[in-house]
């Protein structure tokens, strides 16, 4: 498939198979040839690495130092007005924020694991 | 009846642009310093507001993506921080003048200081975002809201000098300057950007489909000239009673008084009702905006759709959001007075809001043949224009005039 990686990927919105958002496309690693996408990266550092300088070192460290989630391409089934994935979120690690978040704050609140109404 | 509560979501989005707090009071202190003269810029900011979100809600039934997601995609990660740090800025503003604006209303009532109000209002209100259905609380406080209708009876019973509606002229001993401060004030706030952010996410809590365009659209052309009309009533009202008397208005107290003048007690319960249930739905819009721009600009899990375990960092930023609001109020600021700095982000805000919708919505990549026609591009295109000279001129006027003094 042929994509304009600026256009078509870039900053794009990644979603599951349910289409429950995952991330955005922070990022793109390339094979060695440079002519195939390997995988998608997501997370606040692979968005402060595209940004650089001082900004970029303060979006970077709102992960706690998290390495960016790599999502290897062959898992996107299809890309219209965003990524889908062709799995379910729960067996994609979750980002380090919100795991932290989850398990010190939010997680902690009654009715947290309930759904709405 | 399910088709009539189906269009809740567009009075709620309506209501929290048009007669949130700030300009309740900003649009009787029109009415009682410059009469119906500026009918027309809400007839100006009624139309353009329907443009736009009309887009924005055709974009989001088609790709089932809410603009805000869509907005980084256009302008790149950067120019997107800044329309985000923007809009953040202007959906805290409002949250906690809401959160104060409810906290009055309750004082109107009960006679108790607003201040010590605010920190229940705001536990109620983080409550209800954590534990009400989305459509729920958009059913309640649309509906409620709806009891500031009570203000177009009074408007006709009062008897304002309906001929100034066609006057685009400062009334004598008013000059331009202000004229226009106050006209392009009201302008920006038909034309708030978390009033697309919050329909479009509503849109997609609500699951729309391409099968809900007619539904989006019944959504914009009811909701928001209904919203433009209560905004009229509060207008119409002090321009009938405050008007002939030269008299200022900067409190919510005499913005709902003309209401119990036409109609007693009786009008003033509801007008209050009604200005309880708008800055209530206009803090929720606010906040639960907070929420959705910031993650979506970071393509976080986000929505009341999801238990609150799956989108922690979304509820993170409402519950932040609403505890910084409390905190500014608490600093003893006067809540009306925080909306009018919010045009200060606004300049920059609305250009870097609706020109992506405009791009997108020309995009077959997203809409198919579902993009713009003549007419929507026609005006679409103008209303860029008129946002973009307000935005420009908008803080050399506000420093001209001493913010409208």
């Amino acid at each position: 498939m042929r994509l304009l990686i600026g256009f078509d990927l870039l900053d794009r919105q990644i979603v599951d198979r349910d289409g429950v958002p995952v991330g955005k496309v922070d990022d793109v690693e390339l094979s060695d040839d440079a002519r195939h996408v390997t995988a998608l990266l997501t997370g606040q550092s692979a968005l402060g690495g595209r940004f650089g300088g001082v900004l970029g070192r303060w979006i970077t460290a709102t992960t706690g130092g998290a390495e960016p989630r790599r999502i290897p391409y062959g898992l996107v089934a299809l890309v219209d007005s965003a990524v889908h994935l062709s799995i379910k979120r729960a067996l994609l690690t979750p980002p380090a924020l919100e795991a932290w978040l989850d398990q010190h704050l939010i997680g902690r609140i009654p009715g947290a694991d309930r759904a709405e109404g | 009846m399910k088709r009539l509560l189906a269009v809740t979501l567009g009075i709620l989005t309506a209501i929290g642009g048009f007669v949130d707090i700030g300009d309740i009071v900003s649009t009787s202190e029109a009415g009682a310093r410059f009469g119906l003269s500026h009918t027309w810029v809400l007839l100006v900011g009624i139309v353009g507001i329907c443009v736009y979100a009309e887009m924005a809600g055709r974009v989001t039934a088609v790709s089932k993506r809410p603009v805000y997601d869509l907005i980084r995609e256009r302008l790149g990660p950067r120019i997107a921080l800044v329309n985000l740090l923007g809009a953040y800025a202007i959906t805290l503003l409002t949250l906690a003048a809401e959160i104060g604006g409810v906290a009055l209303a309750l004082q109107l009532l009960s006679g108790a200081p607003y201040l010590l109000w605010v920190p229940a209002v705001a536990l109620v209100l983080w409550l209800a975002l954590w534990r009400v259905k989305f459509s729920t609380l958009e059913r309640i406080f649309g509906l409620a809201g709806l009891s500031l209708v009570v203000l177009l009876i009074a408007a006709f019973k009062l008897q304002p000098d309906f001929s100034e509606m066609t006057k685009i002229v400062p009334p004598p001993g008013e000059n331009w300057p202000t004229y226009f401060f106050v006209a392009i004030a009201l302008f920006a706030s038909a034309m708030t950007p978390y009033e697309v952010f919050f329909f479009t996410s509503g849109g997609v809590e609500e699951r729309w489909t391409p099968r809900d365009l007619t539904l989006s659209r019944v959504n914009v052309f009811l909701g928001f000239p209904l919203g433009g009309l209560l905004a009229f009533g509060f207008l119409a009202t002090s321009a009938a009673v405050y008007e002939p008397l030269g008299m200022r208005v900067d409190t919510l107290g005499q913005a709902v008084l003309p209401a119990g003048l036409a109609f007693g007690q009786i009008g003033l319960g509801l007008v209050i009702l009604g200005v309880f249930a708008a800055t209530f739905g206009a803090a929720m819009e606010t906040s639960l905006s907070a929420g959705y721009t910031v993650a979506q600009y970071f393509g976080w899990s986000w929505g009341k759709y999801l238990r609150p375990k799956q989108a922690a960092r979304f509820h993170t930023v409402v519950l932040v959001s609403i505890l910084l609001a409390v905190a500014a109020l608490l600093t003893t600021i006067d809540p009306v007075q925080l909306t009018e700095y919010m045009l200060i982000f606004s300049a920059i805000v609305l250009p870097l809001t609706y020109l992506p919708i405009l791009v997108i919505a020309n995009d077959r990549g997203y809409l198919g043949d579902r993009v713009n026609g003549r007419l929507a591009n026609t005006l679409g295109v103008i209303y860029l224009f008129v946002i973009l000279a307000a935005a420009v001129a908008a803080v050399p006027i506000m420093i001209l005039t001493g913010m409208g003094g």
